[in-house]
């Protein structure tokens, strides 16, 4: 069977890769095209990007840092920093 | 007015953006209500006097005029909030949801402000029936609508599991979305946004602001605040100070203070 990647994208409030994730999004694409059923989970799959590469993962995006402004300096939105991952996996059937 | 929050509650709202009340609701009127909503019909006319435009007869007519529902609306929006909208939820058994973060509406910058949403559950519902799920603390936190979807998991999440006749109320700038019902049975909740009419400042039971608890409740860390907790305390405490009618408040390490000691503007003012 093919090898397809498989992303894991952590969301962060700071950009390093030993910072924990604020929040994550797996997109397997070994698994099929879309996420039918989200089942919940508590924790990350890894307390941050480093333990994740420890695993085989592939770092292929890290932050750069955000300059702030006084005037949205003080202002919150989305989570400001992620780190995307990437692995190849066997293709299942969908 | 009975029924009002306490001062404690209120800065539950004001940290984690939603209160819970389990057996708000007597048995019978759930059951009435679960019966009336598949039919009740859908928006009135936005931005028109609730009292005015919200039916008085029937169960739902009733729901949310039960005094300690009334207390409870009072004490967010005030008296007299306006209809804005409502929707009779409906996940039915058997039906999947995937990613679905998003936050009510159209982006909201407005200070000192905010609208509240009702959401009612008039049966059991228990975990596998996937009740609404939300992110305490993300109402300070302006995204457009659905684009936090791609946020499958954020630590601190949590849902309704609930017994029949719960509320949940919660700012309408809250991260919520829908979960896959597993059951057999069908999912209901009935939600309602109101908008105040005046501003939002003392129409909590204000009697214990000074309770020691409350900085305490206003610092509360749900999980994913990470680096930014800071940013995320000075917005409640922002918002704190509005609605208790403490203009001066901080707490802690005293972050407002950081941004707003300047003797030197004194000084300007006084040459």
């Amino acid at each position: 069977m093919a090898k397809v990647q498989d992303i894991l994208v952590f969301f962060q409030t700071a950009p390093a890769l030993d910072v924990r994730p604020s929040a994550w999004a797996r997109y397997e694409a070994s698994k099929g095209s879309e996420v039918g059923d989200l089942v919940e989970e508590g924790q990350p799959p890894y307390r941050n990007a480093m333990a994740a590469m420890r695993d085989g993962w592939q770092v292929i995006q890290m932050s750069e840092f955000k300059q702030r402004t006084e005037a949205e300096g003080y202002e919150l939105g989305a989570f400001p920093y992620q780190t995307v991952l990437s692995r190849f996996s066997e293709m299942q059937p969908e | 007015m009975e029924h009002l929050i306490s001062s404690k509650d209120m800065a539950r709202f004001v940290a984690s953006g939603f209160l819970r009340y389990d057996h708000m609701v007597p048995e019978d009127l759930c059951h009435a209500c679960r019966e009336e909503m598949t039919s009740f019909g859908g928006y009135r006319p936005v931005g028109t006097p609730f009292e005015e435009t919200w039916p008085k007869d029937g169960a739902l007519g009733e729901l949310f005029r039960l005094p300690k529902v009334a207390g409870l609306i009072h004490s967010l929006v005030g008296p007299d909030p306006l209809y804005d909208h409502h929707a009779a939820h409906l996940v039915k058994a058997r039906t999947m949801r995937g990613p679905n973060t998003h936050q009510d509406s159209v982006i909201d910058f407005r200070k000192n402000y905010f609208d509240i949403q009702l959401s009612f559950f008039p049966v059991d519902t228990p975990d596998e029936m996937g009740g609404t799920f939300i992110v305490p603390g993300s109402h300070f936190r302006n995204v457009r609508t659905g684009e936090i979807n791609a946020y499958q998991h954020v630590l601190g999440k949590t849902w309704a599991t609930c017994p029949a006749g719960t509320f949940y109320v919660w700012n309408t700038r809250l991260w919520h979305g829908a979960r896959s019902n597993h059951t057999d049975q069908d999912r209901y909740m009935f939600k309602l946004r109101l908008n105040p009419t005046q501003p939002q400042v003392g129409h909590f039971d204000m009697s214990a602001l000074d309770d020691p608890e409350i900085p305490r409740i206003l610092n509360t860390r749900h999980g994913w605040e990470g680096n930014e907790m800071r940013y995320e305390l000075m917005k409640r405490v922002e918002l704190w100070r509005y609605v208790s009618a403490q203009p001066d408040y901080d707490i802690g390490e005293r972050f407002m203070r950081r941004r707003e000691y300047q003797p030197q503007l004194a000084d300007d003012q006084r040459g």
